[in-house]
């Protein structure tokens, strides 16, 4: 059975970064990681919008039960892109990085997950 | 009308993966309908997360109950809060004079361990494991100061211990917050004991108009709400603000003036993270509180706001669509006397706040707070 990837579509950014692909709302100006047909928070019409590819760990943690097509441990992190919505992406190395930490959203990540590495 | 409860029935909790469905709402139903004097229902709202379809008329023609409204509800872990929720407000209006609330839940048959991220949702198909997003909550508090690793692990050690007074517990123990550190990191810093277990089980409850009987216990408010986008426009971790603002809806119903009048609590404690975060949310701790209130056993059995008396979901169980239901019964036990070596003394107010879900971008699927009061 085939699902539609729900996640958030990465598009290449400046410097073989990415960006998300997402939309920002025309009302009240609130930035979504997907191309939903409408704004989350009110309702009001949307644009195409880029965001990333930098941004700040919100949080992070690291999975280290089975869950299922994945292999533990795995350090996932929920990312406030600068002027962005806050996405979840994978750090790879396995370690949780700090909250507060500046990371670099990756355009080419395996899996289609989006990614983040601590920023240079 | 008023609405009140006029019985409530539990299931054992637990795994229980050969025991058939009709026999774990039999167990929850019959024990309800007695404890309210038995008679028919005119309507049933069963509330379930992943039990099969149809689950609902299959168990209640197992029993009789049949050529009657029968709604099934699913709103993730409060599907047992928003049934008795319905059942409460079609009462309220006189849509149906006597009404069956039902949740149950069998994730023993569904899950072989933890619950599987949905892959339609974009976290979930991320690998977002619901342990990882209450996990993220909880590093964030660590990360600003508002809890301390040993006050997450005071939760599972006091609601283990509340759980060894109640017979219908998953599981209980004497546990040291030594031990609940140092048990299986599940998701970083989430340790095996801090983590609700996967659980089978059934509650139910009746709810009728208020006749002023000895034992019923009264419904003052209630109120349901999914959550709000969720993201950095909120200076909260996932999962405060739904709560806060359900509860604002509810207390405003029930003409409670302060949370602190509240005698009693069951709250979602499906991590040791979310008990701290729902009673700043709840207002029955300040903000950045609710860990100290954990640690200096201001929310144990005996202190000024006992919380989960029945071992919450961490130790009584987590059968998603039963839980709600579960928590009803436990504050009806302790509105009315009943709940034995658990009973919080003298207790006049309760409170039952049920939250959950993983659907991304959302402050929770769902979010119900009752305020109950003895008879």
């Amino acid at each position: 059975m085939t699902v539609a990837d729900p996640r958030p579509r990465i598009a290449s950014g400046p410097g073989g970064s990415g960006v998300v692909a997402g939309v920002r709302c025309q009302a009240c100006a609130e930035p979504v990681a997907y191309a939903w047909p409408a704004c989350p928070a009110c309702g009001g019409p949307i644009a195409p919008a880029e965001f990333g590819p930098g941004g700040v760990v919100w949080s992070a943690t690291v999975v280290r039960i089975p869950v299922a097509g994945r292999t533990p441990p795995y350090a996932l992190a929920y990312v406030d892109l600068d002027d962005g919505p806050r996405v979840l992406a994978h750090v790879p190395g396995g370690a949780a990085p700090a909250v507060g930490t500046r990371v670099r959203l990756r355009a080419d990540a395996p899996g289609g997950d989006p990614q983040v590495e601590v920023a240079p | 009308m008023n609405p009140a409860v006029h019985g409530v029935g539990t299931s054992h909790f637990g795994r229980r993966p050969g025991t058939d469905l009709v026999s774990l709402a039999w167990d929850a139903v019959s024990d309800a309908l007695a404890d309210a004097g038995g008679g028919p229902v005119d309507a049933v709202w069963v509330g379930t997360v992943f039990a099969p379809a149809g689950v609902a008329q299959r168990v209640l023609r197992a029993m009789g109950i049949t050529g009657i409204p029968v709604v099934t509800v699913e709103n993730a872990c409060a599907s047992g809060t928003t049934a008795f929720a319905e059942a409460c407000e079609a009462v309220r209006t006189g849509r149906y004079g006597r009404v069956l609330a039902l949740g149950i839940e069998q994730m023993s048959a569904a899950f072989d361990g933890a619950i599987t991220p949905e892959r339609t949702d974009p976290e979930g198909a991320t690998g977002l494991a619901l342990p990882a997003l209450y996990a993220m909550a909880a590093t964030r508090y660590l990360h600003d100061g508002a809890v301390t690793r040993e006050q997450l692990a005071a939760v599972a050690v006091k609601n283990h211990a509340h759980a060894l007074h109640n017979p219908q517990a998953q599981y209980a123990g004497r546990y040291t917050v030594e031990e609940v550190l140092a048990s299986r990191m599940i998701a970083d810093p989430l340790t095996l004991l801090q983590c609700c277990p996967t659980s089978d089980g059934a509650a139910a409850a009746v709810v009728a108009a208020s006749s002023g009987g000895v034992r019923e216990v009264g419904v003052r408010g209630i109120a349901l709400r999914s959550g709000a986008p969720w993201g950095r426009r909120s200076p909260h971790v996932w999962g405060h603000d739904v709560v806060r603002d359900t509860a604002a809806d509810a207390y405003a119903a029930a003409g409670l003036h302060a949370a602190t009048d509240v005698d009693v609590a069951e709250v979602h404690d499906a991590f040791t993270i979310g008990e701290i975060v729902t009673t700043e949310a709840l207002g029955l701790a300040a903000p950045g509180e609710g860990g100290k209130a954990a640690g200096t056993g201001v929310t144990t059995l005996g202190g000024t706001h006992p919380v989960n008396p029945s071992g919450g979901l961490l130790s009584r169980g987590h059968p998603l669509g039963a839980t709600g239901l579960a928590q009803v019964a436990e504050i009806v036990r302790q509105l009315r006397g009943d709940a034995g070596g658990r009973q919080v003394d003298g207790a006049r107010i309760g409170l039952v706040e049920t939250m959950g879900g993983g659907v991304s971008a959302l402050d929770g699927n769902a979010c119900v707070v009752a305020v109950l009061e003895a008879p």
